[in-house]
Order: C-alpha cells, then sequence, then structure tokens
C-alpha cells in the first residue's frame, strides 16, 4: 500500500488550504522530498497531509519494504522513520539504505524511551519524540532537509 | 597355664574392662539404663578380682563372705531384667515373679548353713537364674529386631551374651552334680561359653568406636544416597519429610527436624504433614534449646527436663529423646529430634549417629536454600522485567495515539487562525476523534488490568438473563460491521455483574470482527449445560495457531500469526475477559483452526435456584 501526497493529489483533508509561509519559503520546501515511513495510519495521514499543507514534496509508506522501494523510485531527500513496525523495521531500513550506498539523512520517530539512543544506533540525522507537536515536526524536517536540497 | 585357664583370665578381664568402660559411660550420661550395666558389670567385676584376690593371698573367705559372694551373683539375672525393661516393657508378673524368686533364693544362701546346699536348692537358683536369662535373652532378641542399624547390632551381641551367660550358668549347675570326666567336660565347656558370653556383653555394651562405624555405615549410606537428590524436590517440606524419614530409619526412633525462619525468629516443626507447622522459639523444650546451645542434647526423663511439654510427651509415648543442632559451618538452619518410647541403652552413641545425620540435613537444606535463593532472584528480575516491560508498552500504546491528537489538533488550531473563513477540515477532525477514542479505549483497559490485578474487576452483581443481555449487545454493532447472529435457548439466568458481562461479549465480539477480515459471520450462542451457563463466539476469521492458544489469555498475548498493523490493541482485551469470567466463579477457553476461524466459550455459574430446576 502506497499512498502519494505528491502536491494536494492524494490528500483530500489538505484540500483548498493554501500552502503556509512565504512564498520563498514555499518554494524551497517544494524542493525538499519527504518520504515518512510508519504503521500506525492515522500517523502516517496526520504527518503526511501536514508536511504536504506546509509546502513539501510528501510520499508515505506504511512499512519498511514500500520505504525502500520509493527510496529507489522517488528519491526522496528526507526520510522519517519509525523503528517499530512488524515485518521490516526502522533498524532493518536504516541497514538496506546503508548497503545500498543512500546518504539521504534519517529522522528516527519513535514513541519509545530511547529515541536519542536509537538515533544514534543508526546514524541518523535527528529524532522526533512522540507525541511530538505541529512546531517539532516542522522545525525538524526544515532543519534536515534543508542543506541536502542544496547539495 | 593351661588353655582353660587362660580362657578363665581372658573372659575375667573382658568384665573389668565393660565395668570400666560403662561405669565411665555413667559418670557422663546418667541414664537408668547405664546404671543398671554398671551394677551388672560391676558385680561380676568385683566377684572376680575379688576371687583372684583370695586364691592370690591364700585367704578363707567367712561364709558369710562367700554367701553374699554367690547372692550378688543370683542378682545378675534380675539386673539383666531391668536392663531389658530400661529398654522395652517387661510385664509386671515376670518382674514381681522374679523379685520374689531373687528373695527366695538370697534368703535359702543364709538359711542353709554348711559346707555344701541340698542339691534341690542349687537345682533352683540354677532355673532361676538360667531361665531369667533365657527370658531376658530372649527379649533383646526380640528388641534387636524391631531396632535399626548400630543399636540392632549391639541388641544382638547382648541377646548373644544374655543367652550364652544362661547356658554358662546351666553347665556349671550341672556341673556341680555330676562326677568325672563330665564335671571337668561341662567345666571347659562352662569357660568357654563364659568367654564367648563376655565377648557378647563386650561387643553389646561397650563395642569398640570401629565396630561401631563399621554398623552405622549401611544406615549412613543408605542415608546419604537418598539425601543427594533431597534438594531438588519440590518443596522445603518434602525435603524435611524425607529427611525425616531417612533419620527415623537409621536410628529406629521417630525423628522430627525443625527449620530455623530467620524472619521468624523461630524454629518450624511439622508435627502433622496436613497441618500449619508449629513455631518453636530459641530456647524452649529440647529442639530450642538444642538450636540456642548448639550441643547435642539427651534426655531419659523429658517430662521432668521439659515439664511445659510433660502432658505431650507422656500422650505421645515419648520416654527419651535427642536434640542436635543442624548448622552448616557459622549459618544455624535448624535442629534434628529423635523421639524414642524408650531411653534407648546406646544414648550417646545415639547421639553421634544424630549429629553425623544433622550434619547431612545440613547440607541438604543448605542446597536447597541456594537453589530458592537462585530461583527467587530469578523471580524477582523476571517481575521487574514484566514490570518495566508493561510500563514501556502501555507507553509506547498511549504515545501513538496521542502523536495524532497532539499534532493534529495543532495543524487544525494553525490552519484557523491563519484563515478563520476556510471550510473546516472534516478529515482531520475525524482523526483527532477516532485517536481520542482509541486512548480512552486504552486507558480504560490499563484501569481494568490493574483492578483485575487486585481481583477487583467485578461488582455489583444481581440476577441477570444472559441472553437477553447478549442479544443487547450483538443488536449495537454498528451498521456496516459483521453480521452476528445470535442463537438463545432459553432463560439464562445468574449473578452477574451486568456491566462487565456486557464488556466480556463486546470484547470477543469485536475480537471475532477483527480476526474476520472477509466480512464473514459471527455466530454467539447462549444455552445452560450441567448447570453452567455457557456462551459461544464463533467466527469464520484467521484463527489462531495451536502454539498460542494456551497463552491468548495472558497479559499482553498476542497471536503470533496477528499483523500487529491491521490490528491495533494492547493485547489486554482477552485478559480482561479472562479476569471478568474467572472473578464470576466461571471459565474461558478458546477452540481453534487457522484459515477456518476460532471459537470462544464461557461457563458461568447458574443463579442456585436455576442449578435446582
Amino acid at each position: 500500500m502506497i499512498e502519494t501526497w505528491a502536491g494536494f493529489g492524494g490528500g483530500a483533508d489538505a484540500r483548498g488550504v493554501r500552502p503556509a509561509g512565504s512564498a520563498g519559503k514555499a518554494g524551497e520546501r517544494a524542493g525538499s522530498r519527504v518520504l515518512v515511513v510508519d504503521d500506525d495510519p492515522s500517523i502516517l495521514d496526520t504527518v503526511t497531509s501536514i508536511l504536504t499543507s506546509e509546502g513539501f514534496q510528501v510520499m508515505a509508506a506504511a512499512g519498511g519494504q514500500e520505504a525502500l522501494a520509493l527510496l529507489h523510485s522517488w528519491h526522496p531527500t528526507l526520510v522519517l522513520l519509525d523503528m517499530r513496525m512488524p515485518i521490516m523495521d526502522g533498524w532493518a531500513v536504516a541497514r538496506a539504505m546503508q548497503e545500498s550506498g543512500s546518504k539521504v539523512p534519517i529522522i528516527v520517530m519513535t514513541a519509545a524511551e530511547s529515541a536519542k539512543r536509537w538515533a544514534d544506533e543508526i546514524g541518523a540525522a535527528g529524532h522526533l519524540a512522540k507525541p511530538f507537536g505541529l512546531d517539532e515536526l516542522l522545525e525538524c524536517v526544515e532543519e534536515h532537509s534543508g542543506p541536502r536540497r542544496r547539495n | 597355664m593351661t588353655a582353660l585357664e587362660l580362657i578363665t583370665l581372658l573372659s575375667q578381664a573382658i568384665y573389668v574392662v565393660i565395668f570400666l568402660l560403662v561405669g565411665y559411660r555413667y559418670l557422663r550420661a546418667r541414664t537408668p539404663a547405664h546404671l543398671d550395666m554398671t551394677i551388672f558389670f560391676g558385680i561380676l567385676a568385683f566377684v572376680v578380682v575379688e576371687s583372684r584376690i583370695a586364691t592370690y593371698l591364700g585367704l578363707v573367705q567367712p561364709e558369710w563372705f562367700t554367701d553374699t559372694v554367690v547372692a550378688a551373683v543370683v542378682l545378675l539375672p534380675y539386673i539383666l531384667l531391668r536392663l531389658v525393661d530400661d529398654f522395652t516393657t517387661v510385664p509386671v508378673v515376670i518382674k514381681r515373679g522374679s523379685e520374689l524368686a531373687l528373695v527366695a533364693s538370697v534368703i535359702g544362701l543364709y538359711v542353709f548353713q554348711g559346707p555344701t546346699l541340698p542339691p534341690a536348692y542349687v537345682l533352683a537358683i540354677v532355673a532361676y537364674i538360667a531361665g531369667l536369662s533365657f527370658y531376658c535373652g530372649l527379649r533383646f532378641y526380640r528388641a534387636a529386631a524391631r531396632a535399626e542399624g548400630v543399636t540392632k547390632r549391639r541388641m544382638q551381641a547382648i541377646s548373644l551374651g544374655t543367652i550364652l551367660f544362661a547356658l554358662d550358668i546351666v553347665a556349671a549347675g550341672a556341673g556341680g552334680q555330676m562326677s568325672d570326666p563330665w564335671k571337668t567336660l561341662l567345666a571347659a565347656i562352662g569357660q568357654v561359653l563364659g568367654l564367648a558370653s563376655a565377648l557378647g556383653f563386650f561387643l553389646g555394651f561397650a563395642p569398640p568406636s570401629f565396630l561401631r562405624r563399621a554398623w552405622q555405615a549401611p544406615e549412613l549410606r543408605r542415608f546419604l544416597a537418598r539425601a543427594a537428590s533431597l534438594p531438588r524436590l519440590p518443596s522445603t517440606l518434602d525435603i524435611v519429610r524425607e529427611l525425616e524419614r531417612g533419620a527415623a530409619a537409621a536410628t529406629g526412633s521417630q525423628a522430627r527436624i525443625g527449620v530455623w525462619d530467620e524472619d521468624l525468629g523461630k524454629i518450624r516443626m511439622w508435627n502433622d504433614p496436613a497441618a500449619e507447622p508449629i513455631h518453636i522459639e530459641p530456647g524452649r523444650h529440647f529442639s530450642g534449646r538444642a538450636f540456642e546451645q548448639q550441643k547435642t542434647l539427651f534426655s531419659s526423663q523429658p517430662a521432668r527436663d521439659d515439664p511445659e511439654a510433660a502432658a505431650a510427651y507422656r500422650g505421645a509415648r515419648v520416654g527419651a529423646i535427642i536434640a542436635t543442632p543442624i548448622t552448616a559451618g557459622e549459618k544455624r538452619l535448624g535442629v534434628l529430634v529423635l523421639y524414642a518410647e524408650r531411653p534407648p541403652i546406646f544414648a550417646l552413641s545415639d547421639g553421634e549417629l544424630a549429629q553425623l545425620l544433622a550434619d547431612q540435613a545440613a547440607v541438604v537444606l543448605e542446597s536447597r536454600a541456594l537453589i530458592d535463593h537462585a530461583a527467587r532472584l530469578r523471580a524477582r528480575e523476571e517481575a521487574t522485567r514484566l514490570k518495566e516491560d508493561f510500563l514501556s508498552a502501555a507507553a509506547h500504546d498511549l504515545k501513538t495515539p496521542l502523536t495524532t491528537v497532539v499534532a493534529q489538533a495543532q495543524f487544525l488550531e494553525r490552519k484557523a487562525t491563519r484563515d478563520p473563513s476556510a471550510p473546516s477540515d472534516l478529515q482531520g477532525l475525524q482523526r483527532i476523534v477516532r485517536e481520542a477514542q482509541r486512548l480512552s479505549a486504552l486507558v480504560t483497559d490499563l484501569l481494568d488490568a490493574a483492578r483485575l490485578e487486585q481481583g477487583r474487576l467485578v461488582s455489583d452483581r444481581e440476577p441477570t438473563d444472559l441472553g437477553m443481555l447478549v442479544t443487547q449487545v450483538a443488536s449495537r454493532q454498528r451498521a456496516g460491521a459483521h453480521s452476528v447472529e445470535v442463537d438463545v435457548k432459553g432463560a439464562v439466568v445468574g449473578n452477574y455483574d451486568g456491566r462487565r458481562i456486557e464488556q466480556l461479549m463486546e470484547n470477543l465480539i469485536e475480537n471475532a470482527n477483527k480476526y474476520s477480515p472477509n466480512a464473514t459471520p459471527v455466530t454467539v450462542g447462549v444455552w445452560q449445560e450441567n448447570g453452567e451457563a455457557r456462551i459461544t463466539v464463533q467466527d469464520r476469521g484467521i484463527g489462531i495457531p495451536a502454539s498460542d492458544l494456551p497463552r491468548i489469555f495472558d497479559r499482553f498475548a498476542r497471536a503470533s500469526n496477528v499483523d500487529d498493523r491491521k490490528f491495533h490493541g494492547m493485547g489486554l482485551g482477552l485478559y480482561i475477559c479472562r479476569g471478568i469470567v474467572e472473578e464470576h466463579g466461571g471459565r474461558i477457553w478458546a477452540e481453534s483452526e487457522i484459515g477456518k476461524g476460532s471459537t470462544f466459550h464461557v461457563a458461568l455459574p447458574l443463579s442456585e435456584e436455576r442449578r435446582l430446576n
């Protein structure tokens, strides 16, 4: 199951809402391609609709294998990765990315206490401890998708 | 010196040696048995030494002196009878009879004056001594048959010594009435019998320690062989029972083991395996005293030495006690107590054996304590781990819906702030509502699980018709959900907490729906059978692997074929279901076949009047 929110296409909930921020910022954000990976459909929907509405290009993956497929076909500039997922978990996704030589930065998203430690373990660029607020999410994505885009 | 003279000298020397040994023993433990032994061998030693000295010095004893010596010899079988009485029980008739005969014999000695006694009187005395000695020999033999270990061997030796002593008397009496060559032959036979009898008495009354150890060896070895496997028995009580059995077999007495309870500061002892243990304070009774003083105690008069428990000792016919501490190095573990109906003749050597057994018991109990300690540590670690697992699982499961609620709500707020006229984001709102409900359900489950741990999930029971209740729950199923077919056979009424039974049915029906992805119908049955209310919830869903069936009702359990991504929940649902059913005094179980579906069965007690109908 792969749901895409390229622009406002798939996200009916974001329809009619203008991307926020200045035109310049929106332009910068439009160049960022954020891949959201989480097995919880509500979180997946919420995060993708927020980021889409804020002007990022977003794709959603409900599991590790879908995430890897999108990584190769869609070339995201940032991955928001849930760690505890059935079948293929966050560690396996990070390992597969490393093995394929991917340099795409990862943000670990987890409800576990050990968010920071797990982020260090897989060499992630940062972490978002659930439950996170809107500002935390946007700041984190803003910070880590920016430099990458300029490279 | 002729061979016969040598034999005589040897047997006489043995009597003196035994006298010294038993006399020393009497000084160490003043039991009636030790006193009787000392008197018996004191007379023999006196007669022997006196006659040697008289012969050596060429003295001629006055007649009253000779009569007194003979009277002392006549006393011997009576002392033997007292020894028998020390160890078992001699009928009063025999006691009084032997006393009368003894008095008559002694009076006769002083009445009949002159160089020779009348043959009839001599015959009577010989018959008295020999008869009583034979009787004692037989009684010792029977006591030996009942005894175990060292006591058995020593009793056998004494029995042999006593019977040979009787034969010796017969030979001497018969020889005195005959002429040569019979007289010389019988005298020779008498000497040999005397030596053999002395040896028997020696082995029985004062055996060398190497012999005692050799006699103890088989019982000890049997005890040790059994002791090796004891620490692995299921409970300390089982171990104590086995140790007691072993100690009883090795000593031929009753054995009790008291286990020191550090927390209680008392010794725990099980007098009746089925009943609660009794508790003994250190310093009280023999067990408490032996434990406190850390030494072996012996009493041949327990009622006198421990007046507080005199009635109990008399009631249980306890006539002798050995109590010895069970101690491993510095660690006091308990006490071993041996009870006997009669004071054993060999109190000291039984005490040594008791110490050996107590040392072995210490090894067993200490090993057990180590095993228990390790198990307790493991259990504590496991409990901590489970608690941490529970907390982190609960925290994780609560944070997941909370993430959506927080981020989505803030996002809606930001959009509304930026553009108050914008249409409301229905899907965003629905996500918040859905996840808030999920949170609420999780919190309810967590609280129910906590109540369940305390066993107070169920309250306010009242007569409830399960059929009506189940029909109501099924009809509340939301439109679009799987169809639920209800089959109620008559009124099924019991005393139930209706709210909890509703929760049970909701959980079971929801579960059935959840794990039936193809919208297959769910069937619910309610009926009564064998005095029980019965409910089944049957689905045609994915099923539960047989290996998971036993643990699906455990906390956080989830069948291994359940994809967490599709099926939310903390795995508390069935755990709470089991709690509800069990607090009602019922049973819950499941049958399942992979790919064909599962059936959950519930059996609840009916109300009293229903069951009678």
